[in-house]
């Protein structure tokens, strides 16, 4: 039995070991590890991995979503939207329960949208959210104020926990409310205790409303900070999963553990962008020749395969290119120095000029690394590039945000849908002097306004995609950034685990048909 | 004692001075030339290297970690980038020597002033200064250097300073500690008598005279700064604009797995800098000492 074979292997005696554990019971552990420290559970009013790995085990939402970005039945088990665009109703299943035993009607489902609008810092997902009706326990009418096809896909765990109303609703400002640290959901597992900065552990939810599932008895999300602690807990079988992996030594040395599977797949949604931002208001920069000459001179196979040893990949435009709305077509900016120093000459620039670049500080080998060799390879085409290194995330955030910059190393998420993640860089009415990740590039075009705006309310799958190419085509030519490469997140996870998601949300979504296999 | 015997002294005795007697001593230990020796060569090869070898350190030449001895253009290989190694340590040799002895000025000016102040004048003022001193000697000083120079940005100068302002309190200690026990003998009295004030008497009657141990431990200052700047470095802390080899290996430690020469040859050259420096410094130190003079 598989269970046998688990507690004879050092995964089980890690397991065992770690916290205080009771015997196994069918389904077995999970160990999850993370080096991220979540500041509470509820992910309703906190983006971000930390929260939403955790948040989509404890609560359910009303659709989840496979790996070809198709929406699935989840809390509704049908959905139907008007012919205008205009509703979206909702109908849910009606043997939902809270881990309290209460029911999920279709008030916790209004309640925690609206919430969500009100409080998650990506406003765009539920923007155009006017009411919502509930017309009987099991119905949700969501009465939009234009089309919004990015509606469904914000309708994902990740974005979209359901809260439990009777528990959250009693006049306490829901982002300090005592109960996002012992949340109440309706999810395949129910918090059993949350040690900060230790430990999540989770308990199957006996009552799930999925028949069958959870498969495991219990998921145990470890916090170790330290990245090399945590690679060594893999190898010795003290963890299981590690999901969002990036840094290239940690995939390469996990991918020869042998008891250990390391996959880039399932982080499509995701999309984390590593580019670099021009600062286009300035004078230097404002030309787009020049901003194509930096495009020319930087080398995108070079930054993929030496400096990241192969584990990223190139990324050409604004949206990620796993996404289906992706447009292979627009200019690449192959390695071209002749071209590059043609291009200066043209812009006036014959005798080259001095820049800075700032890099987000994080992981050397993503941001730093490329800040470095910008300063190298930019050398080629006469521009002398100063390095100016941030001590801490506030100081490169007040410069990159108070427009005080002219190159900078950056890392934007789309986040599923262009709406939420991509439209905020290139709409001109987000530029917003003092907010980091708006349109700090201070590009303004008038086309790519009304494009964008359009395929926020176009409900014809075809003709959105029609409108985000020409989007990605006028941005790839006129460049407000340039897009290097596809952060490379990475899972690992026992080979022995079957069903790892690798939808488009990764792990931010529920484990319930995970299990252990032979 | 009296007046007669010091100016008689003279004519009957032709003294050798002091910093004559002790070059002479200094000449004898072998390890100390063999200091001299390499940190010259070091020197050297810094100031004038990149003239026989010319090479821009930041510029991408060839391919990423290229071996060592595998192109005749770059016997050192190439770094992450392909930046030529032997570039960055003929240039990257200054920054880091100018480093180690602005931090080491710094050390040595802040610290004689403290010991000085303290040790001459005592009473509350030295309560003072000295529990000062403590408050800096109590703080872990690679952190500190750290705050310091994450709060201030990195550059070379700012992480001198930083260097700088972490290593003082040791000579503060030093300084005070010659103060107490010269300011006592007959010819700081003498001093004193003739009516020289605070001010001359600290600075050309004492401190001549306490010089020696401070030099040594100047000497020894640049050899510690020099490996705290390569310690910054390392943590990511250097100045990414100027090569230094604490930069080299800082910017190369995250590939060392894949390619050791890019951190390696740097580390070389600190360990030999710093050797240099130490045995300078030990030689300076016997060359000084009576005790062993007498020998």
């Amino acid at each position: 039995m598989k269970l046998m074979s688990r507690l004879f292997g050092a995964a089980a005696f890690a397991a065992l070991s770690s916290t205080a554990l009771p015997a196994f019971a069918d389904g077995g552990t999970l160990v999850i590890a993370s080096t991220q420290v979540p500041r509470h559970l509820n992910g309703a009013v906190q983006s971000g991995i930390a929260t939403a790995v955790p948040s989509t085990q404890i609560f359910a939402s009303p659709l989840r979503y496979d790996e070809n970005w198709e929406p699935q039945p989840y809390l509704a088990k049908s959905w139907d939207v008007s012919e205008d665009g205009l509703t979206v109703t909702l109908n849910l299943v009606d043997n939902a329960t809270f881990h309290d035993g209460e029911a999920v009607t279709s008030e916790d489902v209004a309640y925690s949208i609206m919430t969500t609008k009100a409080n998650h810092p990506f406003k765009s997902m539920f923007a155009p959210v006017e009411s919502i009706d509930t017309p009987d326990a099991q119905t949700v009418v969501i009465n939009l104020s234009s089309p919004h096809p990015a509606l469904l896909l914000a309708l994902s765990p990740a974005l979209a926990p359901v809260l439990p109303k009777h528990v959250f609703d009693d006049g306490q400002d829901i982002k300090s409310h005592p109960m996002n640290a012992t949340p109440v959901g309706s999810g395949p597992f129910m918090l059993e205790e949350f040690k900060p900065g230790e430990a999540i552990v989770l308990k199957k939810n006996p009552n799930f409303f999925l028949e069958g599932r959870p498969k495991l008895d219990e998921i145990i999300v470890r916090i170790i900070k330290d990245p090399s602690a945590l690679l060594i807990a893999m190898e010795n079988g003290e963890a299981d999963m590690y999901p969002f992996m990036a840094g290239s030594q940690e995939i390469r040395r996990l991918e020869k553990a042998d008891h250990l599977t390391v996959t880039a797949d399932g982080y499509a949604a995701v999309g984390p962008i590593n580019w670099l931002a021009f600062n286009t208001a300035s004078p230097k920069l404002s030309d787009v020749r020049v901003r194509q000459a930096i495009a020319y001179a930087v080398d995108r196979d070079f930054i993929t395969k030496a400096l990241h040893r192969g584990v990223s990949s190139p990324q050409r435009g604004p949206i990620i290119e796993g996404s289906p709305f992706f447009d292979a077509s627009i200019p690449a900016y192959d390695t071209d120095l002749d071209k590059a120093k043609a291009l200066m000459t043209e812009a006036g620039f014959a005798d080259g000029m001095e820049l800075t670049i700032d890099y987000i500080p994080g992981p050397k080998e993503q941001q730093q690394s490329i800040a470095e060799y910008m300063k190298s390879q930019l050398k080629k085409i006469g521009i002398d590039v100063t390095v100016r290194a941030a001590p801490d995330f506030p100081t490169w955030a007040g410069r990159v945000g108070g427009h005080d910059f002219e190159l900078s190393m950056d890392i934007v998420f789309n986040w599923g849908d262009p709406v939420i993640g991509v439209h905020r860089t290139y709409l001109s009415n987000n530029i917003r002097q003092g907010v980091i990740w708006s349109n700090t590039q201070q590009y303004a075009n008038d086309k790519v306004d009304s494009l964008l705006n359009a395929a926020a309310v176009e409900i014809d799958p075809e003709k959105r995609k029609a409108l985000y190419s020409e989007f990605q085509q006028i941005v790839a030519t006129d460049l407000p950034v340039y897009w290097i490469n596809a952060l490379p997140y990475h899972t690992a996870y026992d080979a022995k685990l079957q069903n790892v998601p690798t939808g488009i949300w990764g792990s931010m979504h529920p484990l319930d048909m995970v299990s252990w296999g032979e | 004692m009296s007046d007669e015997t010091t100016l008689q002294q003279p004519t009957e005795y032709q003294a050798e001075s002091p910093a004559l007697e002790a070059w002479r001593m200094f000449r004898r230990n072998i390890p100390a030339l063999v200091g001299v020796a390499l940190l010259t060569v070091i020197v050297l090869a810094t100031l004038y290297g990149t003239f026989i070898y010319s090479g821009d350190p930041f510029e991408i030449v060839w391919a990423p970690h290229e071996p060592p001895g595998m192109t005749p253009e770059f016997p050192l290989g190439t770094d992450y980038l392909g930046r030529d190694i032997i570039a960055g340590m003929l240039t990257g040799g200054g920054p880091t020597l100018a480093v180690g002895a602005v931090a080491a000025a710094i050390t040595m000016v802040i610290g004689i002033a403290m010991g000085a102040l303290a040790g001459y004048y005592g009473g509350w003022v030295d309560n003072l200064l000295m529990r000062v001193t403590e408050f800096f000697q109590v703080l872990p000083a690679l952190l500190f250097a750290m705050v310091l120079v994450t709060l201030l940005s990195p550059s070379l100068f700012t992480i001198a300073f930083a260097i700088g302002v972490v290593s003082w309190p040791q000579t503060a200690r030093l300084t005070r500690a010659e103060f107490l026990k010269i300011k006592n003998l007959e010819y700081v009295t003498a001093a004193r008598a003739i009516g020289a004030r605070d001010k001359r008497i600290i600075w050309t009657v004492i401190l001549p005279n306490a010089l020696p141990p401070l030099i040594v431990s100047a000497t020894l200052t640049i050899g510690v700064a020099i490996l705290f700047e390569a310690g910054l470095s390392f943590l990511g802390l250097g100045d990414p604009n100027v090569m230094s080899w604490g930069l080299m290996i800082g910017a190369n430690r995250e590939y060392i797995l894949d390619a050791w020469w890019p951190v390696t040859f740097p580390g070389l050259a600190i360990f030999f800098t710093v050797f240099a420096v130490s045995l300078i410094g030990d030689g300076l130190n016997d060359a000084f000492n009576p005790k062993l003079r007498e020998r």
